[in-house]
């Protein structure tokens, strides 16, 4: 009796050990993403949110990648760097290594130092200060959307063809608003136009009264905005309620997008601004995305940084494919040096930086199609769009 | 009289104590040994070094009878103390040293003027002073990169032990832990000393205290200092293990949490504050996983604590202890 109960138990192991060994093969591929979903940049995270599970869910329902599901998992940061830095960890420590999404620079640039440690792999798709593909640039860091020296070679040659000549700045005092600041600044001497104000408000700032009053004071018949998010409706807000926008000329980055428009509706019309991603960009890969995104989100359209992050995904994805393998160091190799088949067309990452190679576009608030939303005006193919690779970045080994 | 009999049979519980925590202690140190998961020894850590903060706190609580809503400043000033100690060539030995010396000698300055102000005004002064740092950091660019945090540029080695030690969960809960042991033990024995008994009775009625003859001002500076010492320990600790450092760690919301944490556990126990400050970490991740209101868990569980247990959880433990031991509850 004992022996048939043993033998029992011996063919039962066997099958459980058959059946598991496909089954490690099968392994989902784990994407974390850590990012705002709270806070002044709530909107932006949840914008990088929506990206993301579209993407996942577009590749699980056609098979998987390789013929491995997608798993995701999201985890709050607020916006902050240290909180990015405790749950990028702590996603990579619960198998979650490959992470994208997060919002603000300063989450990129401290997580950037940490992945190797932590054997995990970081694409920014909303990141744009220079430092994370420049002087801050790690072997596993990449970034699929426009850094902030893209948005100033924009803003040169249309700066140009203002008549404006005194300009002000409002940015955001953290490291994309400094950068972005820094990046018009640059702008404006090639132009030999004069910056006769330049104010950095603390992130989620309530009170901008201060700063458009020192606008306004200093003369400027132009202002370049750096602000997103709740920043960026807080700060519009008050200066239509200021009369600033009645007199000075505005253009922006992040400043007046697909939703912040929809929020501050006729105080958006006629600001100006970079556009890196506009659902009208008329190419047959982006047509049929903003098709599918109108079916899993009913009446809606992809805003520009659900744009960017799915464009981040497109990379990921197919560079695990390519790699036939989900691990960091295998998806990183693979993302070197590689032409993707994105929205915006085919795009190289750049094996000296980490940084893709894409086109940026710039435009105004106006209607289309009955809506109030960003046009483009000027498009910039890649090549022209991009710097090239920044020498400060030298990667560490 | 009452006194003279309670203290003798006393005594055998109070080595108890002392048995309880070292036994507590190697337990804790046998962690790493026996759990392979990296991500709960890094939590353990971070909810170690989310301890010694708030014991910093609870024994300010303790023995001078005051709350400080700016105790972030002397945990955050330790780490901007290493960063920047660093950034500006000292080596690592120095600026580590300097991390707790710096913030301990600032809080005997500054508590030998407000030690001398009580009640709220004490915890609006803590407070303001902690946040004017925060703005310091915030706004000054230059010196500390601002909201973005600056990274810390340890060298390879440190002490003659590898960096990695303090960086690893394993290693570092390790440290992390002993150094909270040990913080206990220490503030266990001055708690047993001359000193905290008159601190004690300071705390109780000052007035009587100088009357008799005591200097009052210094003895509650000096715990002032004892307990920013202890909440630079945990920023040094912090500083030591993130490599990163920014103006969330001088913020109040952090001094306001560490409060929390030694609400929780008890502050009238020195180790109370202690188990707070990690059953505050626990409940904070574990409801940070299935909802971002997370904070709305925390509060409940605050008021639920204030108004059921207001010895705090430890105080329960210690009831629940001396009941199972057989004596009357204190």
């Amino acid at each position: 009796m004992q022996t048939v109960w043993m033998r029992r138990m011996g063919l039962a192991a066997a099958t459980v050990l058959a059946a598991a060994a496909p089954a490690a093969a099968q392994e989902t591929i784990k994407i974390g993403v850590p990012t705002a979903l709270t806070g002044t940049y709530a909107d932006l995270g949840d914008q990088s949110r929506r990206a993301v599970v579209f993407a996942v869910e577009e590749a699980n329902a056609a098979g998987g990648i390789d013929g491995r599901k997608v798993e995701v998992r999201f985890l709050d940061t607020e916006a902050k760097p240290d909180l990015a830095r405790r749950q990028g960890e702590k996603l990579a420590l619960e198998g979650y290594k490959l992470l994208i999404g997060a919002v603000a620079s300063g989450e990129g640039l401290a997580m950037g130092p940490m992945l190797q440690r932590w054997d995990a792999l970081y694409i920014s798709t909303i990141n744009k200060a220079n430092q994370i593909t420049g002087s801050a640039c790690q072997p596993r860091m990449f970034r699929a959307n426009r850094l902030d020296a893209a948005d100033g070679a924009v803003v040169t040659p249309w700066l140009a063809g203002r008549k404006e000549t005194k300009w002000a700045i409002m940015a955001a005092d953290i490291a994309w608003g400094r950068d972005s600041g820094a990046s018009f600044i640059k702008s404006a001497q090639a132009n030999k136009r004069t910056i006769v104000s330049e104010n950095y408000s603390p992130f989620g700032s309530n009170d901008f009264a201060p700063y458009i009053q020192k606008i306004k004071d200093s003369g400027a018949q132009g202002l370049w905005v750096a602000l997103a998010g709740r920043d960026a409706i807080n700060f519009a807000t008050q200066a239509k309620q200021f009369g600033l926008f009645d007199t000075v000329f505005t253009a922006g980055v992040s400043f007046v997008t697909d939703n912040t428009v929809k929020t501050l509706g006729e105080v958006s019309r006629g600001i100006w601004g970079i556009i890196n991603y506009s659902s009208t960009l008329d190419t047959p890969a982006n047509k049929k995305f903003v098709a599918d995104w109108a079916k899993k989100y009913p009446g809606a359209e992809p805003t520009n940084f659900e744009g960017e992050t799915y464009i981040g995904m497109q990379v990921l994805l197919q560079a695990i494919a390519r790699a036939k393998s989900s691990k960091p160091a295998d998806v990183a190799k693979a993302m070197e040096g590689t032409t993707f088949d994105t929205i915006l067309g085919k795009q190289l990452m750049r094996k000296e930086d980490h940084q893709l190679v894409g086109p940026n576009f710039f435009g105004y608030v106006g209607d289309k199609d009955g809506k109030l939303k960003p046009i483009i005006t000027m498009s910039v193919p890649p090549e022209t769009a991009t710097p090239p690779a920044d020498a400060a970045c030298k990667m560490p080994g | 009289m009452t006194d003279i009999v309670a203290g003798a049979p006393t005594r055998p519980r109070r080595m108890g104590f002392l048995f309880a925590l070292l036994a507590i202690g190697a337990a804790g140190c046998t962690l790493p040994a026996v759990v392979q998961s990296p991500l709960f020894l890094t939590l353990m850590t971070q909810a170690a070094i989310n301890a010694v903060l708030a014991t910093g706190v609870g024994f300010l609580v303790r023995q001078n009878g005051t709350v400080s809503f700016g105790h972030a400043a002397f945990f955050g000033l330790s780490a901007y103390a290493t960063a920047l100690l660093i950034k500006f060539g000292l080596p690592a030995e120095a600026a580590i040293i300097l991390a707790v010396a710096l913030p301990t000698l600032f809080a005997l300055a500054l508590g030998v003027v407000i030690v001398r102000i009580t009640g709220v005004a004490f915890s609006m002064l803590t407070l303001a002073v902690a946040q004017a740092f925060h703005e310091l950091v915030l706004k000054w660019r230059e010196l500390a990169n601002g909201d973005d945090g600056m990274a810390i540029a340890f060298p390879a080695r440190v002490f003659g032990i590898d960096m990695a030690t303090f960086q690893q969960p394993a290693s570092m809960f390790l440290v992390c832990w002993v150094a909270l042991i040990a913080v206990i033990l220490g503030l266990w024995l001055l708690c047993r000393s001359r000193f905290g008994t008159l601190t004690l009775a300071i705390r109780e009625n000052e007035e009587r205290a100088r009357y008799i003859g005591y200097r009052t001002v210094l003895p509650r500076a000096i715990i002032y200092a004892v307990s920013a010492a202890i909440a630079a320990l945990a920023g040094l600790l912090f500083a030591l293990y993130n490599g990163f450092v920014s103006p969330g760690t001088l913020h109040w919301s952090l001094s306001g949490e560490a409060l929390i944490m030694a609400i929780i556990g008890g502050p009238r126990l020195v180790w109370g504050p202690a188990l707070g400050g990690v059953i505050f970490f626990f409940i904070k991740n574990a409801a940070g996983d299935f909802t971002d209101h997370w904070p709305a868990v925390i509060g409940i569980t605050l008021i639920l604590v204030t108004v059921l247990l207001p010895r705090g959880v430890g105080g329960v433990l210690v009831w629940l202890g001396a009941r199972l031991g057989g004596r009357r509850p204190s």
